[in-house]
């Protein structure tokens, strides 16, 4: 058939969904968007995509676009659209105005990794060398961050050791709390083509996801746990990869501190942590937990990719420490088919944690403690810098109600909606003085903002994401910004408002200033990704085109050599109750993308038009419940409504939902509980009760709106059912996925 | 080297900057982390852990606390954040001491 729309141009890209980095060509036809193809010479896609990348693009051009910058005084009055400059200064002044009466302390940014790397470096800029203090964070504080802080204690770096290709030579392949063949569909297509041509498999996750069994690849082994007890059970393996003698010990005395090997078989190989003893408690056969600890110790070439099942609990830095732990015990580092890999939920989310959108680590992983490099940056910016840790994206609501923070820049995230326990977070919105949402919608957190900056989609910006496997890719513009401003200039003439005159001519000045000051990213260029198409991370004067496996001969730590941690298992506060005797667990799916912002904004919405709880037949039963009943999801932080799904996929004890409908508010559910380490939240584990919704008509007592207790008074206003078209922002939400 | 803003006041409250409940919940947590370890690591993991991840008014306000006589924090955790007070200079820092 003939096509009926013939492209006028074509440019490449690359997708700003999830953490794969696929590279597209998008054509354009009358300066509009028509057609997004897969690059064949996409080195992280070589071709292939999935049906977000695909089809999902069209909510660039979405009515509900805002594209005027709007400004209010009070979040109970009608927005004012206004000019760009007007917009500036008054959030420039009401900013300087918090600083002048309550201190240089009480305002903050957040950066998204919706944004490119050249954007969250500019944010953390503003923070640091306009706002004069280290109050910056990004969405990885909600769900990787666990990984920088477990990985870069174990192995030295917080990002995945291999490139995607690597799993092609790997024997074992054992994924954790990651659902790839939804959540990153051309890996998960990469990670299936491997186990049918004969590599084992191993699945570590509460529920039988696509990856456990699928048609022509079933799991060799499933563990599916009691949410909440990963700890628990990857130190049970270690217990018999350590009893068993099924360590490398060569690897481990060669490359790695054997006097920290030695405590930690210590811990791990006591009794507390043997397969019968933790098996009852996680909910597993003990034979399973040998079965899969022989299999990954056996190779010879195992690999380990995990996901937010992992992070996001209050061990979830602690877990990510058992998976570095293992893989170094193991000796499966340092070459092509092993490796530890986070799988990034985000098209940029390890920008994110590379550009230095942290409270206590600049761009490159270093400290702002450090006097060393704390004074590269103050030469380079020309200013004196904070000395001392911020606050981190929980801590500044929870300080928001101290009254100690009272403003806020917020880029491409939407807090309200992606952020746990949401009436807290909503009463701490309430608080501040100075909102200042940047997005492309009016998003939730929008209700409470007092400045609207309208944002670009990465269809309309230059810069460059870096994908789950550490690859920079380039990101090009395509149309022009439909507000007129690209986000980074955005950025640049707030800091301009606010007294700090710096100038870009261009998205790659900022990338050059990124290549000064970060060591890792030193040898990068818009013109050397113009060359060589993308580069992973490290590139440098040893590299100068990119590495694609770490760890070869050294680990990035001061001695060189790969570390073991303690890893105790702490079982979570959140237990389940009389009240609450369930636990809630969440995942995304194929067809959708976080919290739904973009993807509910096209026609990938028919695929999946509602969120469902997924719940067992034998849970269902005794509460009456049948398959499509709405039903009422409660916690002791708060209630929500949807339908239920009887699912085989989960065991008895555990519901299950995705999250990408702004109706469900599942995070009026979620816990305030967080990891020990990086304050991530505990999405993955919250104990619940499911009830049925009383039909229409029918208000019999017992039946209505479950009971909340202990849930915060929090719901004053501003909590009233979402209207349809007003609700998620352009924003992430790595939530959970 | 001039800064580019005049110097701001840092903060104003006297009330802690986190709801102490917080603060506490979190010092915990992070002593629950390194509780396996010897007492000497154990203490200095969790000095460095605050110094490094925590905003100083959220460990002057730990330390306002212990001076109170520290209740609900555990006895080692109260340790680890005395250490804070020794004056070593500050580094940046990824799990606990090396023995």
């Amino acid at each position: 058939m003939p096509n009926p729309i013939k492209p006028e141009r074509s440019v490449v890209t690359t997708c700003a969904y999830c953490g794969v980095g696929c590279n597209f060509k998008a054509e354009t036809h009358q300066g509009r968007v028509v057609r997004m193809i897969p690059w064949k010479d996409g080195k992280a896609n070589h071709g292939h995509s999935c049906i977000k990348g695909r089809f999902a693009f069209d909510y660039y051009n979405h009515p509900d676009r805002i594209l005027k910058p709007m400004i209010r005084d009070s979040i109970d009055e009608v927005w004012h659209e206004v000019s760009w400059e007007h917009a500036f200064e008054f959030a420039a002044a009401r900013f300087r105005r918090i600083q002048k009466r309550h201190g240089a302390r009480s305002i903050g940014a957040v950066s998204s990794s919706r944004c490119t790397n050249e954007e969250i470096f500019l944010v953390q800029k503003l923070a640091r060398a306009v706002f004069g203090n280290n109050n910056i964070d990004n969405c990885a504080r909600i769900c990787h961050s666990p990984t920088q802080f477990g990985l870069s204690a174990t192995v030295g770096w917080g990002a995945a050791s291999q490139h995607f290709d690597s799993i092609l030579q790997a024997d074992v392949i054992m994924v954790v709390g990651a659902n790839p063949t939804e959540g990153h569909p051309v890996f998960g297509s990469l990670l299936k083509r491997r186990v049918r041509q004969g590599a084992r498999l191993i699945v570590i996750d509460p529920r039988q996801t696509e990856t456990v069994r699928s048609p022509h690849v079933v799991a060799d082994v499933h563990l599916a746990l009691r949410p909440g007890t990963n700890v628990a059970v990857l130190d049970s393996i270690a217990h018999v990869v350590v009893r068993e003698k099924l360590y490398n010990e060569a690897f481990v005395r060669e490359r790695c501190e054997w006097h920290e090997f030695e405590h930690w078989a210590g811990l791990v190989g006591s009794e507390r942590y043997a397969p019968e003893v933790i098996g009852p408690q996680a909910g597993l056969d003990p034979e399973d937990i040998r079965r899969a600890a022989r299999l990954y110790a056996s190779g010879p070439n195992s690999a380990i990719y995990y996901g937010l099942g992992v992070t996001e609990h209050s061990q979830g830095s602690t877990g990510v420490m058992c998976l570095g732990n293992l893989s170094l015990a193991c000796g499966m580092l340092g070459r092509e088919g092993v490796g530890v890999n986070p799988l990034r939920g985000q098209g940029n989310v390890q920008g994110g944690s590379c550009l230095g959108s942290w409270p206590h680590v600049f761009s490159g992983y270093r400290f702002v403690t450090d006097d060393e490099v704390r004074g590269s940056f103050e030469a380079e910016w020309g200013v004196t810098l904070d000395a001392e840790p911020g606050l981190r994206l929980p801590n500044m609501f929870d300080a928001a109600l101290t009254g100690h923070f009272r403003g806020m820049f917020i880029m491409g995230e939407d807090p309200v909606q992606s952020d746990p326990n949401q009436d807290h977070t909503i009463a701490a919105m309430r608080e501040m003085e100075c909102v200042v949402v940047q997005d492309l919608f009016l998003n939730e957190t929008a209700k409470y903002a007092h400045v609207f900056l309208p944002g670009s989609s990465s269809l309309e910006k230059d810069g460059t994401f870096t994908g789950a496997e550490r690859r920079v890719n380039r990101v090009r513009k395509v149309v022009e910004p439909l507000a007129g401003l690209q986000d980074w200039e955005i950025v640049v003439k707030l800091m301009n408002a606010m007294g700090y005159p710096v100038h870009y001519d261009h998205a790659g000045q900022v990338l050059d200033e990124v290549a000064r000051l970060s060591p890792a990213y030193k040898g990068l260029s818009f013109e050397l990704l113009d060359r060589v198409g993308s580069a992973q991370w490290p590139v440098d004067e040893n590299a100068p085109e990119g590495t694609e496996v770490l760890h070869r001969e050294r680990f990035p730590r001061a001695n060189g050599r790969g570390t073991f941690m303690l890893t105790e298992y702490v079982p979570t506060r959140e237990r389940t109750s009389d009240q609450h005797p369930l636990l809630l667990t969440t995942g995304r799916i194929l067809s959708q993308y976080n919290v739904g912002t973009q993807t509910r904004r096209t026609a990938n919405n028919h695929w999946h038009a509602e969120d469902l709880l997924e719940i067992s037949a034998g849970d269902a039963a005794v509460r009456g419940i049948k398959d499509g009943d709405r039903v009422w999801l409660s916690s002791r932080f708060g209630a929500t409504q949807l339908r239920a799904r009887l699912s085989t996929r989960v065991n008895p004890g555990v519901v299950y939902t995705t999250f990408h409908h702004v109706e469900t508010r599942v995070n009026v559910v979620t816990s305030d509980l967080s990891d020990w380490a990086t304050n991530c939240p505990e999405y993955k584990v919250t104990a619940v009760e499911v009830s049925l919704v009383a039909p229409a008509g029918v208000a019999a007592a017992g039946r209505g709106e479950p009971r909340r207790e202990g849930a915060r008074a929090g719901a004053q206003g501003g909590n009233a059912a979402p209207v349809a078209g007003h609700e998620s922002g352009a924003s992430r939400a790595e939530a959970h996925a | 080297m001039n800064a580019l803003h005049e110097p701001l006041p840092q903060g104003r409250s006297e009330d802690p900057v986190l709801a102490m409940e917080r603060l506490l919940g979190m010092a915990n947590q992070i002593g629950d982390f390194f509780a396996p370890y010897p007492p000497a690591r154990r203490a200095e993991g969790i000095r460095n852990h605050l110094r490094t991840y925590w905003d100083p008014r959220m460990r002057d306000a730990l330390l306002a606390h212990i001076d109170g006589g520290g209740s609900g924090l555990a006895e080692h955790v109260l340790q680890g954040a005395l250490l804070l007070r020794d004056g070593e200079p500050k580094k940046g820092y990824y799990g606990p001491p090396k023995a």
